[in-house]
């Protein structure tokens, strides 16, 4: 199953690097998007001081490890599915010898290629531009890259749920708006969520969303000990398993309406 | 055991009556009228392994509703369909690995990449063993002419490439069994006759049990032994072709070249048992029963008119036949 599933990642990947330039653009976007933080921040710390205990340094390679994150969390499955719901390719997906879940994961690794790509290069760029601060240690990179890489799994799902709307409204605009908002907000994206409201920072402790930018960039930095690390990723795990289930009932139950109604 | 068993299978689609405006609309909202429509009403039928059929009707005839029942992407009112052994809706991945299917437009091959790349993948889901893999696509670059194809990108190619390109994928993984609904759509006659020529030859050496639909009946003539033909829901006929033809086409049409026209043939002749279709001054075309008149009476009532320089003879085709039915002509019993 994983190869096959491997095999329609590197299909994806493939449709999708044929589309070279605008992976470029996309890079170019994100070096103007850091290059714009950099020289706010610039300003407002006006050299040497201290802000909220972060250093320019710090808050630097905050903004850089958001912005090549963003594309690895927030690209996802959900224009593809919900173009291929509203155009009725649906029924041409419900007759792959694997199950949609399956395949839409393969699409999701397909994105993921793409999206590491280009995160990595515009790390590297801004890198070499701005200077960042190399990982706390090893063990600390190599959980980072775990909660990374648990953290894709969780959006899957969640994108997954988000996507099966496409069953009930002509057009997921809106949730898509929705769902990037929600994972703006709580992962860390806007604001590092140490600075949010108390009750905002309770939400967001218990969403999934803020292991997906924010937790990674505390355990790059060092921030989190092995304990509190640990307990992120079985988190993670019961996550995974919540949205799963949600995005299994949900999805099964439109995927009923469709062949009951006949699309 | 036949391959396909389908009993009293039966499908009512739900249309919802919403009124007119937002009061129509909330009031739908809590109080939902639906209105049923029977697209497919109480079929029953047994498809053995290597079958050909044609499965045919008028528009809205319930042929789609059908093979979307068979294929287990629609799920039955009532009733029964078993494919190879499975229940196509409840198994759907177990009956996916088994079958093909092309839906008229609609493609599984990846817009921006090479066929070929679309393939590629098609055998890793299907886990095609190798040689298999390269047997198929010999043959099929072979018969479906798809050398300079493969190498292009889907989005690029004409529409009668793709559907080429769109049938060598579905047989890719030796199904057992194809649904093709409406393949030939919008083909040249070329392209068509490719397509045909690659239905029976796959047949013949695989054994594939293919049922398709269409109106192009030259498709049903070329690539079918047995026809089914529906009509509002309700299958009228089930058997071999021939026996269609010999049952429903009791009529000839023959074309006669001629000169010296004196009068109208067409006025004059009203009273005989005979229709004429086309007439004007070199030719006039008549259909008769073949049971009742012979084609001598014909020329006889026809010389009285004009002068016959020359005649051709030809059977009705399914086309004239399906259309007499469609009408009401035919079948009463
Ligand atoms: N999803 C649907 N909801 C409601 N009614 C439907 C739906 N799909 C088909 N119908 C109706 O069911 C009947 C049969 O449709 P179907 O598509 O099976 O016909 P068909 O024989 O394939 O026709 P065609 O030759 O035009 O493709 C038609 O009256 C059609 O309007
Ligand atoms: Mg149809």
């Amino acid at each position: 199953m994983i190869n096959k599933i491997l095999a329609i990642a590197k299909q994806n990947a493939k449709e999708g690097l044929y589309y070279r330039f605008d992976l470029l653009l996309y890079i170019f976007n994100f070096i103007i998007e850091i290059t714009v933080y950099v020289f706010i921040w610039l300003a407002i710390y006006n050299k040497g001081n201290q802000i909220l205990g972060m250093t320019f340094e710090q808050v630097t390679t905050y903004y850089i490890l958001v912005v090549s994150l963003n594309p690895i969390i927030s690209w996802g499955i959900n224009e593809t599915m919900g173009n291929a719901i509203r155009e009725g390719e649906i029924l041409r997906e419900l007759l792959n010898p694997i199950s949609y879940f399956n395949y839409y994961f393969g699409i999701r690794i397909g994105e993921l290629i793409e999206s590491i790509i280009v995160g990595i290069i515009t790390f590297i760029i801004c890198a070499l531009l701005f200077g960042v601060l190399l990982p706390s240690s090893l063990l600390n990179f190599i959980f980072f890259i775990i909660v990374i890489s648990l953290s894709v799994v969780v959006v899957y799902f969640f994108e997954l749920i988000i996507g099966t709307s496409a069953f009930y409204t002509n057009s997921i605009w809106g949730v898509e708006v929705f769902k990037r908002a929600i994972l703006s907000i709580f992962s860390g994206m806007i604001a590092p969520i140490s600075l949010f409201p108390e009750f905002l920072q309770k939400i967001a402790n218990t969403l999934p969303f803020k292991d997906c930018i924010y937790t990674p960039i505390s355990i790059y930095f060092g921030e989190l000990n092995n304990i509190e690390i640990i307990q992120v990723i079985l988190k993670q795990f019961i996550w995974i398993l919540i949205l799963y289930i949600i995005a299994k009932i949900l999805f099964n139950k439109a995927v009923k309406s469709v062949t009951v109604n006949g699309g | 055991m036949a391959i396909i068993e389908v009993k009293n299978l039966v499908k009512k689609y739900k249309i919802s009556e919403k009124e007119n405006g937002i009061l129509g609309y909330i009031k739908h909202l809590f109080h939902p009228k639906y209105k049923e429509q029977i697209a497919v009403n109480n079929i029953s039928f047994n498809i053995e392994k290597g079958e050909l059929v044609g499965y045919i009707g008028e528009n809205g005839a319930g042929k789609s509703t059908t093979i979307k029942m068979l294929t287990g992407l629609l799920t039955p009112t009532s009733g029964q369909v078993v494919v190879n052994g499975i229940v196509p809706n409840e198994k759907r991945i177990l009956n996916n690995k088994q079958i093909g299917a092309v839906f008229g437009q609609k493609t599984q091959l990846w817009w921006d990449l090479p066929v070929i790349e679309s393939f590629k993948l098609i055998k890793k889901m299907y886990e095609i063993p190798d040689e298999d893999y390269k047997n198929n696509l010999k043959k099929f670059t072979k018969i479906l002419d798809l050398k300079d194809l493969l190498d292009k990108q889907v989005k690029n190619l004409s529409l009668g490439q793709k559907m080429r390109c769109e049938i060598a994928a579905t047989f890719l993984h030796n199904p057992k069994v194809v649904y093709l609904d409406e393949p030939t759509i919008g083909l040249d006659i070329l392209v068509k006759e490719n397509i045909r020529k690659f239905i029976k030859d796959i047949n013949k050496e695989q054994h594939t049990t293919v049922i398709l639909t269409t109106h192009d009946l030259k498709d049903i003539e070329e690539v079918c032994d047995r026809i089914i033909l529906i009509d509002k829901g309700t299958i009228i006929y089930d058997g071999e072709k021939e026996v269609f033809k010999n049952k429903y086409g009791k009529h000839i049409i023959a074309e006669f070249i001629i000169q010296n026209k004196n009068s109208n043939i067409t006025v004059e002749t009203i009273e005989e048992e005979f229709e004429i279709i086309e007439e004007n001054e070199t030719s006039i075309k008549i259909k008769f029963n073949h049971e009742r008149l012979t084609i001598i009476d014909i020329v006889k009532s026809i010389s009285k008119y004009c002068e016959i320089l020359d005649m051709h003879i030809q059977e009705e085709g399914l086309e004239e036949i399906l259309k007499e039915i469609y009408r009401g002509e035919l079948i009463n019993d």
